[in-house]
């Protein structure tokens, strides 16, 4: 084992295995914050001034937004903007009723399953690779970071220059190649499926940064000692990684997997640039068909609706990955 | 510890899908300011780059002459547009002066002046009458007219000349050959340029259903959903499976399309006043003609489009402003260098009298008087338009029926 990775693990080793007041563990957490929590009233006073700023912030931010769509929602807002009144729940009759809604929610699953998983599968392996220590490896760490701290729209728009027919330099290479045999290339963000393609594997290169460095802390706290009585045990590499580094990986993965799923349910540009000119509702997932709900048939009311329906789902997605996954139960 | 966390993370992603929705608050302030002045607020597209820089110099010039007005501009993409619109009017800040399309929604909710009311008289009688009655509503105008433009087929002369087409084609069968021949010459050359994708659907659409004597309908009645629309639609169809087009025009944008048209690689194409300019800049040395759009059967027939301005009903002190700034926009000295650095056509008389000596917009006078508008005083239109846009293009693959009668359920559904 390299020096350098026994000093980066050392304090990190040390963290993890710090006394913790109030008995140790898992188990001594949840009975020792309901008697802290008892007295109630007047704890929760003194603590109201150091969490106001808080407080008024997911006031403000999340839950005032969250009741203006809610309400929204229930309204029939015109086409120029103006509220003509309640309409109970129509605009979700609407919603669901629409005939390309299944298909539409259909891919959305399929968006983010495909995405987060070939996200985190290949992070796992970058992560690894930056993990040990090689010549430059400071300035491919720094590398991998670019993606993230380009602007998605950015990334998104050189694919999609690049794919253009007649003048996009991976149409050009593939044409040059011989892979395609029309002169102008070929159409790829003008057809349903290679367009959602695409933007599948853009959202991917786009995750990889926050993911694979996720990960790398993950590694950076697994205890160098745990690997080498693996080694001394004569473990194989793989059986190594997959019994011991792996498990001690489940914290950090399983924040990457949660947040990469809501990031990448929620993600709008992507899709918006590449499969924007494609007619019909053969690419949309639930984001890009609020988007054209709002841009293309200024029904603000419906868009409201199908925004809280997908709020809806990704707290149900959240909820059932907590309950079942249980990404803060320690190792 | 276990609990925080989860609530963390729906937090996390209430707020991650929320900034979709909810971005219905516009800042921004309006009204009259300390010193007593009236400040008119002005939303308008950016139709060039020049845009912006025009509509200052109105504003200065306007502002010096009526001390006690202020204008505020406020420049928005075409994209953006019509979003920003009815987010400001939802927000209860519309901007007092807009400059836009369609407009027959807000008049139906009862937010705009009567164009009477905005104008002096002698404005509202220079205005050409064929355009001011586009821009009515049950017999009262609501809107000025801004700027017209009509189509015109560009024709890329040497590429009809290598494929052996003597003359360009006036109707739909020579135009038909035409484009089947200068496809056949391979290298990536298209013959026509169809632009089905959701930049401008609508327009494309109209040029052939309309050519092939149909029509969108009027301002009672949305009507894509007729048979005098599918000899249109099936022409496109033959165009496509014929191969005389680009590859994929259901997905294409007329905009990165005539990018290709300006390059050279285009036989034909439908274009716009301003494309004469963008082909001066960029390609010079393109040998290219402007000829009528050809139709079933040979008729004349040009897609005309008019954006009108419009004022808002805010507050009732605010009218004399608007009325004076009006004026001051439609004088000829004012008007017609604006008009004619966007390269539009004009809508005033007096200034088509000013512009008739124009050799680069005589092509597009010409077929004006024959120019047939969007019914855009629908109150449906607005919901029509975006069906075109999103729908449209989906001819190419599926049956031209199920299209239009797909787009007439959404736009009836608006």
């Amino acid at each position: 084992m390299s020096s350098t990775t026994d000093t980066s693990s050392n304090p990190a080793g040390a963290a993890s295995g710090r006394p913790r007041p109030g008995g140790a563990g898992r188990a001594g957490n949840a009975p020792g914050g309901a008697a802290r929590g008892k007295p109630g009233g007047r704890d929760l006073v003194k603590a109201l001034p150091w969490i106001a700023p808080a407080l008024a912030l997911i006031l403000g931010v999340v839950l005032f937004p969250a009741g203006v769509m809610f309400f929204n929602s229930t309204r029939d807002i015109s086409q120029s903007g103006v509220d003509k009144g309640s309409v109970g729940f129509d605009n979700y009759v609407e919603v669901f009723s629409f005939p390309y809604f299944w298909p539409i929610f259909l891919r959305t699953i399929v968006w983010v399953v495909v995405v987060v998983v070939f996200t985190v599968l290949i992070s796992l392996g970058i992560a690894q690779i930056l993990n040990k220590a090689f010549p430059g490896r400071r300035i491919v760490r720094l590398v991998v970071i670019i993606p993230w701290a380009a602007s998605v729209v950015m990334t998104t728009m050189v694919v999609y220059y690049g794919l253009e027919p007649y003048f996009g330099v991976i149409n050009k290479f593939l044409v040059d190649v011989g892979l395609i045999d029309t002169p102008e290339g070929y159409g790829w963000t003008r057809n349903p499926m290679t367009a959602f393609i695409w933007s599948i594997v853009i959202a991917i290169f786009v995750s990889l940064p926050f993911t694979t460095y996720t990960i790398l802390a993950g590694l950076a706290t697994v205890p160098s000692d745990t690997i080498e009585a693996a080694k001394m045990d004569g473990a194989s590499p793989a059986r190594t990684y997959f019994t011991v580094v792996l498990p001690q990986l489940r914290g950090a993965l399983s924040v990457a997997v949660l947040i990469n799923i809501i990031n990448v349910f929620n993600s709008l540009p992507i899709l918006k640039v590449m499969t924007g000119s494609i007619p019909g509702y053969d690419a949309d997932t639930i984001m890009t068909m609020i988007f054209k709900y709002i841009q293309n048939q200024h029904k603000v009311d419906v868009a409201s609706a199908l925004s809280v329906v997908a709020f809806l789902i990704v707290i149900v997605i959240v909820a059932v990955y907590v309950k079942v996954v249980k990404p803060t139960r320690e190792v | 510890m276990k609990k925080s966390h989860r609530f963390g993370a729906i937090a996390l992603a209430a707020a991650a899908t929320l900034t979709l929705a909810s971005c219905g608050f516009g800042g921004g302030s309006s009204g009259g300011d300390a010193s007593g002045k009236t400040t008119l607020n002005l939303l308008v597209p950016s139709y060039s780059d020049n845009t912006q820089g025009l509509w200052e110099d109105v504003i200065s010039g306007f502002e010096k002459a009526n001390p006690d007005i202020a204008v505020e501009l406020e420049v928005q993409s075409w994209d953006n547009l019509e979003s920003v619109i009815a987010t400001k009017i939802q927000g209860g800040e519309a901007p007092d002066i807009y400059n836009g399309g369609p407009f027959a929604g807000f008049a139906a909710d009862d937010l705009l002046y009567p164009a009477k009311d905005v104008v002096s008289s002698d404005t509202y009688s220079d205005f050409q009458d064929a355009f001011l009655a586009n821009a009515e509503v049950d017999g009262t105008a609501y809107a000025l007219p801004l700027i017209a433009s009509a189509r015109a087929l560009f024709v890329n002369n040497a590429l009809l000349e290598q494929a052996g087409v003597a003359a360009p084609p006036t109707n739909w069968d020579e135009l038909l050959d035409a484009a089947t021949k200068v496809s056949a010459l391979g290298g990536g050359v298209a013959g026509y340029g169809m632009p089905l994708g959701s930049e401008e659907a609508q327009a494309e659409a109209a040029v052939w259903l309309w050519g092939g004597g149909g029509s969108f309908g009027d301002a009672s009645e949305i009507t894509v959903d007729d048979p005098a629309n599918l000899p249109g639609a099936e022409q496109i169809k033959k165009m496509i499976d014929a191969g005389a087009t680009q590859a994929d025009p259901g997905s294409t944008n007329r905009s990165p399309l005539m990018d290709i048209f300006v390059q050279g690689k285009i036989g034909m194409q439908v274009g716009l006043p301003p494309t004469v300019g963008q082909i001066a800049e960029n390609n010079p040395e393109l040998d290219y003609s402007i000829v009528p759009i050809p139709t079933k059967d040979g008729s004349a027939f040009t897609l005309g489009v008019m954006d009108q301005l419009m004022a808002f009903k805010n507050d009732d002190s605010k009218k004399d402003a608007i009325t004076k700034f009006f004026d001051y926009y439609y004088s000829a000295d004012v008007y017609v260098p604006w008009v004619q650095t966007e390269g539009f056509l004009p809508v005033t008389k007096s200034g088509a009298e000013a512009l008739s000596g124009e050799e680069a917009l005589k092509p597009f006078l010409d077929v004006l008087p024959d120019a047939q508008f969007y019914p855009s005083t629908n109150p449906k239109w607005s919901a029509t338009d975006g069906a075109f846009k999103s729908l449209f293009g989906q001819i190419q693959t599926k049956p031209a029926q199920d299209v239009l009668t797909e787009i007439q359920a959404q736009a009836d559904a608006g």
